[in-house]
This record gives C-alpha cells, sequence and structure tokens, in this order.
C-alpha cells in the first residue's frame, strides 16, 4: 500500500509510527489501546454442534448464535438482542469468507439471515456475499453488515479474523499484505463500510491454529472447538481468537510457534485505528455452554 | 483438453478425473486461491491447472501444477515455506498432514486428498510420483543462495529464502512497506538468518539485471533506510544493533541487526569476497 511517507523498520523500533514490534498479541500486547470502555466478547461451545463426521448441527447452531446475541446485547431473548442490533429499515450485507477449505458454514449464515429477517428486514435487503461485495448493490448500499468468518491462521496476516474479513472491500487486496496485513484497520475507515458494522461472528466450530504457506489448508492443525466467538467490538473478537489460536498451539506443540507472520493488525486496528480493544485486560470474556478444553 | 495432457494421468488407482483441468494465469489465480495467488505471482507464476480427482467411498484428491518461469522459481515457491519431512519426488519434495507439495523443473505441483486415510495418501503419492515422471526438465536451486556466507559463531548460517519480492522480503524480515530497494520479478535476491532464536542477523543479497539498477536500489535504501551514511560504513540503528550496506557490481549487499560495527563489516566483507569467487 502506499504510505505518505516511507516507512521502515527503523521508524517501529522508534515507535515513530505508534506501535512497536511485536510477535504476539493478546496477553503480551503492552495495555496501550485507546479506547476507554471495555469490550465484551461471548464465547458460545456446544459439544453437539458437529456431528461424527463433522457435520454441522443447524439447530444447535441456531441456538448457539442465539445465546450469544441475548448475552452480549444483555436482553431477554436473541430476537430483542438483534433489534438492538439490527433496524428493520436497515439494509444488511452479510460478509462472509468463501475459502474454499474452510469457508463459513452456510448454516451459520443461514441462521443470521433468518434472524435478520425476523428483525423486519425484506429478504430483498439483504445479500450474503465475499468476493463480489464491491459489485453487490446491496452491500454497496448497506447501512449495516453483519460480519462472519472462520478462525484460523493466515499466511499474510498472522490470522484470519474478522477484521481481515473486509479485505474484499478494496480493488487490490494484496496492496494490505506487507507486514502482518498492519494496515487493515484502515479498510475500516472506508465509506463503503465505516459506521455499518454491527456484529462480528467468528466461527470457531473447527478452527486451524497453525499452518504454513499461502494456499495449504493443513488438517493435522484443525480441532473441533464447536464454538462461535461474537462481539461487537471486531478488535476484541479477533484478540480473542488470536488468544484461542495461540493457546492451542501452546497446548499442541507445548510452545507457541511461530506464525508466518504475527498478527499485528489487530493491536494496530485498536492504537491507530481506534476500532476496539486487542488488550485482553479491557476485554470481558462471557462463556456459555459446554467448557471441556475451552483454553480461554 | 480432458485427459489429453501428457502431465497428468486420467486415472491413479482407481482415482478418475472428474474435474478439470480448470487453467488460471497470472491474471485469474485470485479466483482460485483468493490472496494466496500473490505468493505464486511473486515467484513469476506462468500457468496453473487444477484437476480433481474422485473415486467411490474415498476422499476426492487435488491436483494442482503450477509452471513458473524458470526453475529457479519453482524452488523458490517450494522452499519458501517448508516444514515437514522431506521426500523422494521430483526435485525436492516433503508430504505431511496429507499433502504432497514438490517442485521440478519449472513445475511447483501440490497434491492433496480431502481426507485422510491410508490408501488416499498412498494415491497422493501416487500421483505426485507420476506427474514428477511425466516432466522431463530439470533445473538448479538458485545461484544467488550459495553466494551467502557461512557466517561465523555464534552466528552461523540456520535458514535462506530465495525471493523476488519486497512483499515476501517483509513477511520474513521486515523492512520498509514500500518497495524501497526496486524488487522485481527481474530481480534475484537471497535473504539469509544468521544466529540464534534469540539474537539474529539478517544478510540480504540481491542481483539487479544491471549495475544501474543496483546504483539506484542502494541510493534508495541509503537516503530512506541509513538517512544517508555512507558506502559500508555501519549505522547503530534504534535497537542498539548495526546495519551495514554495500554494493558490488550489480549486486547489493545488506546487513541488519549486526551485534557491533565490526561485525557488519565482516559480514559484508565475507559476501564481498563470495561474490569475487563466484564470478
Amino acid at each position: 500500500m502506499k504510505t505518505e511517507k516511507a516507512i521502515t523498520r527503523r521508524d517501529f523500533i522508534k515507535g515513530a509510527a505508534g506501535i512497536v514490534l511485536t510477535t504476539a498479541i493478546g496477553s503480551s500486547l503492552p495495555s496501550a489501546g485507546e479506547a476507554e470502555t471495555r469490550s465484551r466478547v461471548v464465547v458460545v461451545r456446544d459439544a453437539n454442534v458437529l456431528g461424527p463426521q463433522g457435520e454441522i448441527n443447524s439447530k444447535v447452531l441456531q441456538s448457539m448464535l442465539d445465546e450469544a446475541v441475548r448475552a452480549l446485547t444483555n436482553k431477554k431473548d436473541a430476537q430483542a438482542g438483534w433489534k438492538t442490533l439490527i433496524k428493520k429499515s436497515d439494509i444488511v450485507g452479510i460478509k462472509t469468507n468463501a475459502w474454499r477449505q474452510l469457508p463459513t458454514p452456510p448454516e451459520l449464515e443461514q441462521a443470521i439471515k433468518q434472524r435478520v429477517i425476523e428483525v423486519g428486514v425484506a429478504e430483498s435487503n439483504m445479500s450474503i456475499d465475499d468476493k463480489g461485495v464491491r459489485n453487490n448493490p446491496i452491500f454497496q448500499s448497506s447501512t449495516a453488515i453483519v460480519n462472519t468468518r472462520p478462525l484460523r491462521t493466515h499466511h499474510w496476516a498472522g490470522t484470519g479474523t474478522c477484521l481481515k474479513n473486509y479485505i474484499m472491500f478494496v480493488p487490490t487486496p494484496s496492496e494490505y499484505h506487507p507486514d502482518g496485513c498492519a494496515e487493515l484497520g484502515k479498510i475500516w475507515t472506508l465509506p463503503v463500510v465505516k459506521g455499518k458494522n454491527r456484529l462480528n461472528i467468528l466461527a470457531a466450530l473447527t478452527p486451524q491454529f497453525y499452518g504454513r504457506g499461502a494456499n495449504f489448508f493443513d488438517r493435522r492443525y484443525v480441532w473441533q472447538y464447536k464454538g462461535i466467538i461474537v462481539g461487537t467490538d471486531p478488535v476484541a473478537v479477533d484478540a480473542v481468537g488470536a488468544e484461542l489460536l495461540r493457546l492451542k498451539r501452546i497446548a499442541h506443540f507445548s510452545e507457541d510457534m511461530a506464525l508466518d507472520v504475527a498478527p499485528r493488525h489487530i493491536q494496530v486496528a485498536d492504537q491507530k485505528y481506534k476500532l476496539g480493544n486487542s488488550d485482553l485486560k479491557k476485554i470481558d470474556i462471557v462463556k456459555i455452554g459446554w467448557k471441556e478444553d475451552i483454553l480461554l | 483438453m480432458k485427459g489429453t495432457s501428457d502431465l497428468w494421468p486420467n486415472e491413479i488407482n482407481g482415482w478418475k478425473i472428474t474435474e478439470g483441468p480448470v487453467p488460471y494465469d497470472s491474471t485469474t489465480a485470485y479466483k482460485y486461491m483468493n490472496g494466496a495467488a500473490e505468493l505464486f505471482i511473486a515467484f513469476n507464476m506462468r500457468t496453473l491447472n487444477v484437476l480433481k480427482y474422485e473415486k467411490t467411498g474415498q476422499p476426492a484428491i487435488t491436483l494442482e501444477i503450477f509452471r513458473m518461469a524458470a526453475p529457479e522459481d519453482a524452488y523458490g515457491i517450494f522452499s519458501f515455506e517448508n516444514d515437514d519431512p522431506r521426500g523422494s519426488i521430483g526435485q525436492g519434495s516433503e508430504f505431511g498432514g496429507g499433502l504432497l507439495r514438490f517442485w521440478k523443473g519449472s513445475y511447483f505441483v501440490s497434491i492433496y486428498g480431502d481426507a485422510p486415510g491410508a490408501e488416499v495418501e498412498k494415491s497422493t503419492l501416487r500421483l505426485g510420483e507420476q506427474v514428477a515422471s511425466t516432466i522431463k526438465e530439470r533445473g538448479d536451486p538458485p545461484k544467488i543462495l550459495n553466494l551467502l556466507p557461512a557466517g561465523q559463531a555464534p552466528f552461523a548460517k540456520t535458514q535462506a529464502w530465495f525471493l523476488h519480492s519486497h512483499i515476501l522480503l517483509n513477511q520474513r524480515f521486515f523492512v520498509a512497506y514500500d518497495n524501497i530497494l526496486n524488487l522485481s520479478g527481474d530481480v534475484k535476491a537471497a535473504l539469509g538468518r544468521y544466529g540464534s532464536q534469540k539474537e539474529k542477523v539478517q544478510l540480504l543479497l540481491i542481483e539487479y539485471p544491471s549495475a544501474p539498477g543496483a546504483d539506484e536500489a542502494f541510493g534508495n535504501f541509503k537516503k530512506i533506510y541509513l538517512s544517508n551514511a555512507g558506502v559500508k560504513v555501519p549505522v547503530k540503528t534504534e535497537n542498539n544493533k548495526w546495519t551495514a550496506a554495500e554494493k558490488r557490481g550489480n549486486y547489493l549487499v545488506i546487513v541488519f541487526d549486526a551485534p557491533d560495527s565490526q561485525f557488519a563489516v565482516k559480514m559484508i566483507e565475507l559476501t564481498s569476497a563470495r561474490l569475487k569467487e563466484g564470478k
């Protein structure tokens, strides 16, 4: 990405860009987040959401999403909770992720869509899309975006999480790849998305916690966590997701194996773009449901 | 086109082609692999053919055959991400988690089954052997890698990568957001890592197509990174480490994060000596 001034390694060392070089995020971050308020992230797990062959139980997943929205919004039920997030007059884009190896589960997309319809949004005023968002009239005129994708490690970004999921809103995504996609937060300031994000849902049913290379799905490092991670603060949701992957690497390898790159973009989104809290000390993690090997 | 290529078989151990070959080039590869395409394009990818093989009751097998501009690019993409036990297919291979990767000549090939299983893994390897045997071309790894010195204890060389792209350089060692060293498809670079996990020195050797190209990049680097410091004069950077750079003909040598100025100069001299020997 073209920057006003050539930002170099030395600038980072000096802290001139406001960010220090770091190799990890989460609990090891300095508490330099600008957001004064705390963020709430809900982790819902259910042992029955996946069948013996990994097939998704749609009803269980729908109830997990309901429980997450209820807990997130502090309302008596999910329907009331959704109404605090989406208005029936909204034009809603459900930004999904279609990576063929580990896509957003269609069952999750439908669960979101169902609840948005129940708020009163006309089906003609909503769309589910990933690669086509820049040419999708619903997304281009949207007033609200629900952001959902699977949780995994990522060659360019360190972690593939909610902040990364907006990269399809720019014409040349590769311009955001340098330095662990550090500047992903900038995308969130563009008019097509700015101020529209209402909910972020990381599918952590079968996250991938480690991997090498750009195109290489590696099933050795995928496990059945059977969870979703939900919040209105995308940075906090991503910080919790990245921390989960980090803890799983430690559990699996007995150390935090280095990723292709560190997920710096999460910290930069907090400190530079003020999009939310990356510091776990400022995040209230609400855990609901199945607790076995929850890690967090 | 189905079944007519010399590069892939129609059938392997009962798995038959059910999709493809679907051809891509450097402008369409994004449709197949999203942002991952950038890695392959950075190694001068020319074409990609994707085929799916299926057998009743067994996981599908996907075959991806990348043709790169030159053998050194095929080696580059293969070696950039080595992580698994080495195999004996092609000119270099590894197999892990059901994924086979190998290079031979200008080709980089990856093959994987959709799910684990002894039979599908056996067929994945067999398919790899067959594709490798049909590729008659052979090639050499990038010669520039041999120009990196071995280093000195405790800073012996531990890893090295071949690359053309500043984005890939930044992934292994962040230098600058912008392409201040003018890396591109016709520029060859080798990044060597020296020392321990705790303390690392990086040596970047870049071969430009011409001496003026090296001059321009050196000028950029001095101006932007070294604050106009002179040739071969190490600069103490903000982490109390030392950076030095020197241009030799169409080569640029840069040492980052040396523990002291003498070491930085020594690394430059060792590399210059190898350049002299190599010519």
